[in-house]
């Protein structure tokens, strides 16, 4: 049924629906909302599950791992300086090969302090064995929690569904809540595959020497391969329930572009519209939205860009002293292609700066005026006034 | 969807994981520091003036133990029913709990445990003594006596106690009216004393001559003959006022006098409340006189404010300096006095810690009143005045005062209390009965040290269970503080509040105020206490310890040191101070 949801709570109906277990959350602007609507499930009787309060992000992360490795199905949500802050235990969370699914608003880290759309929070924790997935809207949102739950659990490792601080977690859109038999049809109860249990005694993740550790990484890597060859699979088995698939990216109008648009998040709508309006005065450009970061679907880009001439990476989001982390990643995925297109990396919209259409259509006219990029990062929108102030 | 579940069954999975017991990794190896069981002492108990053990009683009610937490203020007080009613329980100031939401209402909860081992008519079963043969007098039945007694015939002395009055009880029979302390209480709470072998000789007032008699047949006395003479005030006209205590002394014989018109009382002090709002209940409009503010009265509080909300008047700042017969006929309808009062203001300075009063110039007021009470204080009578012997020959204690005769004498409750309250005479009877038994088992030069051992915190308060070298020995005397409670285990929870009668019912009727709290009603309020430095045997120290090192033996815990790492958790979980990290003991 179509209800007009927030996007925070987007993610709320779908753990409900999802039958989580145990929830455990620290709040932070503005990933609240969505463990505000879980606690007041668990604790009006809507959702059978237990809710830990704790002191922090870290204790949370270690509540989940405690419950997920007793066989529990087990979600968590943060944001920016909480996401950090459990960020030793997201190495461990995958390590231990936990399936937990953790909803993370995208939001700045500070100082100075802001609470608004900034992407560097999320990929920065790149390299902790997380899957990590985008959204661009309230469906996506609702849609990929619920497929969150399965991959996780087919892959033993755990994923983060990513959302837009506010211009996602907060607005509200239509969005069709299925109903709980059809989310049982694809979602199971989860059947651990290993768990603590007081009555079979064992021991897990004590030390392991270099003798093994090695291998147990490799066989990190080569489930994260695995998701890649099978994510397409598990779609389709969400698209015969649920009718809608969303792809780990999507290419708009790639065919016979030019030059491609590429962003991930909400900034992926406004690219849609920026391409229709060129496109109407004859622009050859399309878009790929970026949904799957880890693994990173190499192939799939390459497909999609691999016949334009250039490509207009768009980050909110920067590694300082490198540059758009996007923009890094999909360099590497097409430098070993013949004649690989042009890679030009704008920085865009941090701290929740907008990127309006007029941003868009400026780092197309951009992208398009230049032969190669001016440099290895273009940052857009700046202010130049206070950029001076402080040059001078 | 059957692609997907192949792909969950084919995927891999290469974890560390071990089938071998941890038993024989002993992590006890990496500590350096460890937690101790450690029993300390709360705020309630050390400012309980006969040092009940408060925390444990409220565990054990809590537990629904109620005749087990009855018998643990047995141990400390003989007067739980009345102790409940009368006592202005400091305990309740000091309560931890107050710094979060509001005290305990430990009072109530006394009085709860009392009446309902009144009701239930069960003797306690506290260890009986071991007989020693000796004998002690006592002379007066007060609370001070009555204590004195009880604690004695506890420690296995024979006691005889010689009472004036016709029935025992002292202050808490002829003194305190009955809407705070009903007649059957007392009467019952005293049986129960009595029962436990002490001879009672009632009408018996002692002279020299009946001293001289007694002494001979005992190894020593007790005198606890109170204060029963009321201090006058020495103004013109004293031949018009009456005396407060007579007044209330003759009500509680059953003689009921009806006043009528405004009648002064003049004092600041439970007894002029007392005298105030018997009068009220007596037909009269009673005025309270008082040289200082209200805040400066040692009237306690809550008595003062329930008194104004009964219709007492109160006069602050004023002295009386002469009292007349009005025989003015065009100011008085009816006989009366003319008080004259002397306008006072407060100085800088203070006076044994209350406001400096002085006379405000030649001020004067007068005020017209058909009676004047006082109620200023009280002297013991003039037979019974310490003698002032030698330094050698004597000690004095916190609560008494031992002379050392041809056989010990020792004074105590009112004659020797600094506060002169019901609680204090009762520590007055348990200290003299602790200093005879040392007296008699070790000698005259150990009652001070060994006193010393047996204090709760730093005193004044004994503890007669800890003398008696049950549990409460163990505790340390460090006081528990606000800080030490770990809150995260209590939510705020309001307070019980008795019913009360109301003020228009209350000033009409001598029927008890107060009402005793249900069962149900005083085991929740029992629960609301942090159990300041004592194991309740929550549990939280051994459900926390990541090694389970703790064990428990016969509901004791034990800290297994071969597997303790020293990390800390149980004492920084342990809701209420009753754990401590230290140096190994070696």
């Amino acid at each position: 049924m179509k209800q007009v949801l927030e996007g925070s709570h987007a993610v709320s109906e779908a753990v409900r629906l999802a039958k989580a277990q145990v929830i455990s959350a620290y709040p932070i602007t503005p990933q609240t909302h969505i463990v505000e609507a879980i606690s007041a499930y668990c604790a009006n009787g809507t959702m059978n599950s237990r809710f830990l309060c704790v002191e922090s992000e870290h204790s949370a992360m270690a509540a989940v791992i405690g419950a997920a490795s007793c066989g529990a199905r087990t979600f968590t949500a943060t944001s920016s300086h909480g996401l950090a802050y459990m960020h030793e235990l997201l190495h461990w969370a995958s390590a231990a090969r936990l399936p937990i699914v953790m909803a993370e608003v995208n939001r700045a880290l500070g100082p100075g302090w802001n609470i608004w759309l900034d992407q560097t929070d999320s990929l920065s924790q790149r390299d902790t064995g997380w899957i990590q997935l985008y959204c661009e809207d309230g469906q996506e949102v609702l849609d990929t929690t619920l497929l969150a739950f399965r991959l996780a659990e087919s892959a033993n490792l755990p994923v983060m569904v990513v959302l837009d601080a506010f211009f996602l977690s907060h607005t509200f859109e239509p969005v069709d809540v299925p109903r709980p038999e059809k989310v049982d049809r694809f979602l199971p109860p989860l059947s651990p595959r290993f768990q603590l249990d007081t009555a079979n005694p064992y021991a897990i993740n004590q030390m392991a020497a270099p003798d093994v550790y090695m291998e147990m990484r490799y066989n990190i890597q080569f489930a994260m391969d695995r998701v890649l060859g099978q994510y397409d699979l598990l779609e389709e088995e969400f698209a015969a329930i649920f009718d809608r698939k969303h792809g780990m990216a999507e290419a708009v109008r790639c065919e016979d572009a030019d030059i491609v648009l590429v962003a991930a998040g909400t900034t992926a709508s406004t690219c849609r519209q920026a391409i229709a309006d060129l496109r109407s005065k004859g622009e050859k450009v399309g878009l790929l939205k970026l949904k799957m970061f880890r693994p990173f679907p190499t192939d799939l880009i390459r497909q999609n860009l691999a016949r334009a001439q250039k490509v207009a990476v768009i980050d909110r989001n920067c590694s300082f002293g490198a540059g758009g982390i996007f923009a890094q990643e999909i360099k590497s995925a097409l430098c070993n292609v013949d004649s690989p297109p042009g890679v030009f990396s704008y920085i865009a919209g941090l701290g929740g700066r907008d990127v309006t259409q007029d941003t868009l259509e400026e780092i197309y006219l951009q992208t398009k005026t230049s032969h190669t990029p001016a440099r290895e990062s273009i940052w857009i929108g700046l202010n130049r006034e206070l950029v001076e102030s402080w040059r001078n | 969807m059957k692609k997907m579940r192949a792909f969950a069954e084919q995927l891999p999975l290469y974890l560390p994981r071990s089938n071998s017991s941890t038993v024989g990794n002993k992590t006890g190896t990496w500590r350096y520091y460890r937690p101790f069981y450690d029993e300390k002492t709360a705020p309630c108990s050390a400012a309980c003036p006969v040092g009940e053990d408060i925390p444990r009683i409220e565990m054990l009610a809590a537990q629904g133990l109620l005749r087990k937490a009855w018998e643990t203020i047995m141990e400390e007080n003989p007067f739980p029913s009345v102790c409940g009613r009368v006592c202005f329980h400091p305990c309740e100031a000091s309560c931890n709990r107050g710094q979060l939401d509001e005290p305990i209402a430990i009072h109530c909860l006394e009085r709860f445990l009392g009446d309902k081992a009144i009701r239930d008519e069960k003797p306690h079963e506290l260890a009986p003594p071991s007989v020693t043969g000796l004998r002690v007098a006592i002379v007066g039945a007060g609370p001070a006596g009555l204590a004195a007694g009880y604690f004695l015939s506890r420690l296995g002395y024979e006691c005889s106690i010689y009472e004036a009055q016709k029935e025992p009880g002292g202050i808490l029979r002829w003194g305190i009216p009955v809407y705070r302390l009903p007649e059957d209480v007392l009467r019952k709470e005293i049986q129960r004393i009595q029962k436990q072998g002490i001879a009672l000789h009632c009408d018996t007032p002692v002279n020299g001559k009946l001293l001289a008699e007694i002494a001979k047949s005992h190894d020593a006395l007790f005198i606890g003959c109170g204060y029963g003479r009321s201090i006058a005030i020495k103004i013109p006209g004293e031949a018009y006022i009456h005396d407060g205590h007579r007044l209330l002394q003759s009500v509680r014989a059953g003689k009921s006098a009806r006043f009528r018109g405004k009648a002064a009382v003049i004092g600041g002090g439970n007894t002029a409340l007392d005298v105030a709002r018997t009068l009220s209940r007596l037909g009269a409009i009673p005025v309270i006189l008082y040289r200082r503010r209200k805040q400066d009265m040692p009237a306690f509080a809550p008595e003062v404010e329930m008194a104004l909300k009964e219709g007492v008047e109160l006069k602050e700042l004023v002295a009386p300096i002469r009292i007349e017969a009005a025989c003015d006929p065009s100011s008085v309808t009816e006989s009366g006095y003319q008080v004259t009062l002397q306008k006072m203001k407060i100085s800088a300075g203070e006076v044994r810690g209350r406001a400096r009063a002085i006379p405000d110039g030649t001020k004067t007021e007068i005020l017209t009143v058909e009676h004047v009470f006082r109620a200023v204080g009280a002297e013991p009578e003039a037979f019974w005045n310490m003698e002032s012997g030698e330094r050698s020959r004597q000690l004095s204690l916190s609560h008494c005062k031992i002379l050392f005769r041809e056989r010990p004498v020792v004074y105590g409750g009112d004659l020797t209390n600094e506060i002169k309250s019901v609680t204090d005479a009762i520590a007055s009877g348990k200290q003299a009965a602790m200093a005879l038994d040392i007296y008699f088992k070790k000698g005259r030069d150990h009652i001070e040290s060994a006193l010393q051992d047996h204090l709760v915190e730093s005193g004044p308060a004994l503890s007669m269970s800890a003398y008696l070298g049950r549990g409460r020995a163990n505790r340390t005397s460090h006081l528990v503080s606000f800080d030490e409670i770990n809150t995260d285990y209590f939510l705020s929870a309001p307070r019980i509040v008795p019913a009360t009668l109301s003020a228009h019912k209350r000033s009409r009727s001598f029927m008890e105020i107060e009402a005793t709290l249900s069962k149900n009603e005083s085991i929740k309020e029992a629960r609301r206490c942090f159990n300041c430095g004592i194991c309740t045997e929550c549990d939280y120290c051994r459900i926390f310890c990541p090694e389970v090192a703790v064990t428990v033996d016969k509901a004791k815990r034990f800290i297994n040191l071969d597997y303790c790492k020293g990390c800390g958790i149980c004492v920084t979980e342990c809701p209420r101070n009753a754990m401590v990290m230290g140096e190994e003991k070696l």
